[in-house]
């Protein structure tokens, strides 16, 4: 067991490269090499594996706010705004 | 506006959207669709922005928290480029209960809203439209890796905020961990 681990830990790249590897992977494909690397060390770490579930549970947080504005309560138009655009408009008619 | 970031450029453009559309108006055709045409318009608009915002950015922005990686890490030694414990990913429970909460909602707005200009515009891109890099780093005017390094420290800067400011709070909801 002990072996194993020494064996995986050589293979395995840096916390560093890993959560770099892990943000690299919501943007593109990985190489086979990269994949492998980063397999080998989410293995081990048990702090860069909450990392790629956190950074992947922000983008659907992103996205989520985005689409439902329940969530961010939308400012409207200031009455002064309506009124400078509808003013604005007007003119751009004549 | 809440891409925009910013009241009076949100203005600004839906003032250029009816201006835009008032214009248009005699190619557009079909009434049932208003609303997507002019909501399509205002997002070019949006789009615009991001392009001057970005030509009008010097490098500052890419060089944007160098020291957001730099200092989360062990520098040197035994554990180099491991994690350094009181900067690196805690648990976060109860995402789920979470999400309810408007505190949250308003934690993770001024989170995010704490990004740079570019590398928030980056961000939005890249996680809500889903756009490819490339068509980022067109309308940016970045290259692609130096795309990645702004994505790749943004979501580091927004997961610690969020920590801090969120999960690390002492009433944490309980529940599955994340």
């Amino acid at each position: 067991m002990k072996f194993l681990v020494r064996k995986l830990d050589n293979l395995s790249v840096s916390c560093r490269e890993a959560a770099r590897l892990q943000s690299a992977a919501l943007d593109r494909k990985l190489t086979l090499l990269e994949r492998f690397g980063l397999r080998c060390h989410l293995l081990l770490c048990k702090w860069c594996s909450r990392y790629g579930r956190q950074i992947e549970f922000l983008r659907s947080v992103a996205r989520e706010q985005a689409q439902d504005d329940r969530h961010a309560p939308l400012p409207r138009l200031s009455p002064e705004a309506r009124q400078r655009i509808k003013r604005r408009l007007q003119s751009e008619k004549e | 506006m809440l891409r925009l970031r910013d009241a009076t450029r949100a203005e600004d453009a839906v003032q250029e959207t009816f201006l835009a559309a008032l214009k248009g108006g005699s190619t557009f055709s079909g009434r049932a669709a208003e609303r997507s045409w002019l909501v399509g318009i205002l997002k070019n608009k949006i789009f615009d922005y991001f392009r001057k915002a970005s030509r009008e950015t010097s490098f500052t922005d890419l060089e944007f928290y160098s020291d957001e990686e730099d200092g989360s890490f062990v520098p040197d030694g035994l554990g180099k480029d491991s994690w350094l414990h009181d900067r690196g990913p805690h648990d976060w429970s109860g995402p789920g209960a979470s999400l309810d909460s408007e505190v949250f909602w308003q934690t993770f707005r001024d989170c995010s809203n704490k990004l740079p200009k570019k590398v928030g515009a980056a961000f939005t891109l890249r996680e809500v439209d889903d756009m490819e890099s490339r068509e980022i780093c067109a309308m940016l005017n970045v290259s692609e890796s130096n795309l990645w390094v702004m994505l790749h420290r943004a979501r580091m800067a927004l997961r610690r905020c969020m920590e801090e400011n969120w999960f690390g709070r002492k009433e944490m909801p309980q529940g599955k961990m994340l």
